[in-house]
């Protein structure tokens, strides 16, 4: 089945097992057992049976309590693990008439792929930043990745990035850990920018931050959609969030997927139990 | 002197045969794959480890009774380190013919220097290493330095070059220059100056690079490309020379040299004087001038 012509990203089947496997962990397991841990032999299935298909320009919210697999399911769509099996189809907004089938990329095509096409924020700074070299340094690596090697142009380009980041480029020789939280993630949003990327993932981003800071850093993501026309993947569990930033959200619980649709149905109407308790417990 | 070590059990080179075919074995793949750090199996010397032991082995798993050898320490042919191992390798190699002329030498041994003169198509240059990965200093786990070398992942290394930038307004690796080999691996070239990285780029000779400590082989064959890691708009640069009192670039106190690397230091009289890093470049110029002196005095 080839993607939607406006489909960024088609995902299926995609699954993770952690351990030996047995053949019935799938069936064992979801949210009607209760559990993403196979009675008859203990794998813990992170996600199975995942599937959906991510449009050009649409940010999609991923939903669900801790555990339930939002995590893993980024981690897969960015290469930092591999599924047990699915998959995933890439159509880059540059070059439409190739689908690339990320699960068949050797290491090294991955790799400039995801150096180039994709960009990453992480809910802990720690993981997307290294603190021993300058917040522009930071934003450098990701240009020196996809091929710039030319000096002037790599600072130029890093004081574009950090001022629409909304970090004042005079700061940029300065190390990220003298940094406040929110501008850390600014940081990290700047860095994940700076090659134009066709897709970013932006997992637990505001988690962590107070709420005026968070509305800020919210803002700042809208306003560079709007500008960019970047697809997104926010994962949260944060229904805050999801409302302002996600036009279609994904529901997970342990490891499945158990409702999507429009943010808005999903919170004004949610049709699973699960969800019905999420917005409850929320509102 | 020779004869007693031999009836003492020690073969010719010291190692084993065993020894010299994995030594080759891995000096062949390292040639076939420039730049890429080959493991091999490093043998306990009678010297101590960061004393040259990589390079040794490589010496004398590639001498033969009809080489002529000169072994240099920091471009000198008479200090501590390059005595010693001459030494050594005269007693255990009887029969081969040692020099302290460049021109002359089929094979040479050097810590931290190339010869000034460029060596030619018959002639292997062998380097002592201390540390062979250049990607040391930006990532610990060797797992993943060795995902990255296969990957050609440098963007950390550059990184570090930009980080020099933005500090410094200039690269510092004033030794162990990281330099990109036929385009893909990058090695460290050894400790090295600046001054003698472009001497790898399209050479006539092979160089050889051993570390005994760490256990690594690696190899720039002749007419191989070896770029100095650094930005489009911010050119290489090697060590410079000129004398900020006079403008003037520093010659070699005794040879007279403004083409050479010069090595500073205080004279009895406490002045700073520089003199030549090549003793055999330096030497072979005061013979030169000697000889024109004589044959001017005889016409």
């Amino acid at each position: 089945m080839s993607p939607l012509p406006d489909a960024i990203l088609e995902v299926s089947g995609l699954a993770r097992l952690h351990g030996p496997g047995c053949g019935r962990c799938v069936a064992a397991t979801g949210p009607e057992a209760g559990t993403n841990v196979c009675t008859n032999c203990g794998t813990v299935v992170a996600c199975a049976d995942i599937g959906f298909e991510l449009m050009r320009g649409e940010v999609l919210g991923v939903i669900g309590e801790s555990g339930s697999g939002k995590s893993s399911l980024v981690r897969l769509l960015h290469g930092d693990d591999t599924p047990t099996r699915g998959a995933v189809r890439f159509r880059d907004p540059a070059q439409p008439d190739a689908v690339v089938d990320l699960l068949a990329l050797d290491a090294r095509q991955a790799r400039r792929l995801r150096n180039t096409r994709f960009g990453i924020v992480y809910q802990n700074p720690h993981l997307g930043l290294n603190f021993a070299v300058s917040a522009g340094g930071n934003i450098a690596e990701r240009l020196l990745m996809s091929g710039e090697k030319r000096y002037a142009r790599i600072r130029s380009r890093v004081a574009e990035l950090l001022s629409r980041a909304e970090v004042p480029a005079s700061r940029m020789d300065e190390l990220p850990g003298r940094f406040s939280g929110g501008m850390q993630q600014r940081v990290q949003i700047a860095r994940a920018l700076a090659t134009d990327p066709a897709l970013l993932f932006l997992d637990e981003m505001t988690t962590g931050l107070d709420v005026s800071v968070q509305a800020r850093i919210l803002d700042l993501i809208l306003e560079l959609q709007h500008q960019l026309g970047v697809s997104m993947i926010a994962v949260t569990h944060d229904l805050g969030v999801i409302r302002m930033l996600a036009s279609r959200t994904l529901v997970m619980k342990t490891g499945r997927i158990v409702e999507s649709g429009l943010t808005d149905q999903i919170l004004e109407d949610p049709q699973h139990a699960y969800t019905q308790q999420l917005v409850a417990s929320a509102l | 002197m020779s004869t007693a070590h031999r009836s003492a059990g020690y073969a010719f080179g010291f190692l084993d045969d065993r020894a010299k075919k994995e030594l080759r074995r891995a000096m062949l793949k390292a040639v076939s794959i420039p730049g890429y750090q080959v493991p091999y199996a490093s043998r306990e010397m009678p010297i101590a480890r960061g004393f040259g032991t990589g390079g040794l082995q490589l010496t004398l798993a590639l001498i033969g009774p009809a080489d002529t050898l000169k072994v240099i320490d920091q471009g000198a042919d008479d200090s501590v380190n390059a005595v010693n191992l001459r030494q050594f390798i005269e007693l255990t190699c009887p029969g081969t013919r040692t020099t302290k002329r460049t021109a002359a030498a089929t094979l040479i041994q050097t810590r931290h220097r190339i010869p000034e003169h460029p060596l030619r198509a018959d002639q292997i240059l062998v380097l002592q290493v201390p540390y062979p990965d250049p990607l040391v200093v930006v990532e610990p786990s060797e797992e993943r330095r060795k995902t990255m070398h296969g990957e050609a992942d440098y963007a950390r290394l550059w990184v570090k070059l930009y980080e020099d930038m933005v500090h410094f307004d200039e690269i510092t690796f004033s030794h162990r220059y990281p330099t990109r080999i036929a385009g893909h691996y990058v090695i460290d070239p050894s400790p090295i100056p600046r001054w003698d990285v472009p001497k790898l780029h399209r050479a006539e000779c092979l160089y050889l690079f051993g570390a005994g400590r760490e256990k690594k082989i690696y190899a720039v064959p002749p007419h191989t490309d070896a770029e100095p890691l650094t930005f489009d708009d911010v050119p290489f640069r090697v060590e410079d020379f000129t004398d900020p009192a006079t403008g003037r670039r520093r010659a070699c106190s005794r040879c007279g040299a403004t083409d050479s690397f010069l090595d500073e230091f205080v004279d009895d009289l406490g002045r700073k004087t520089h003199q030549c890093s090549d003793t055999d470049h330096c030497l072979a110029r005061l013979d030169a001038r000697a000889t024109a002196v004589a044959a001017a005095f005889a016409a």
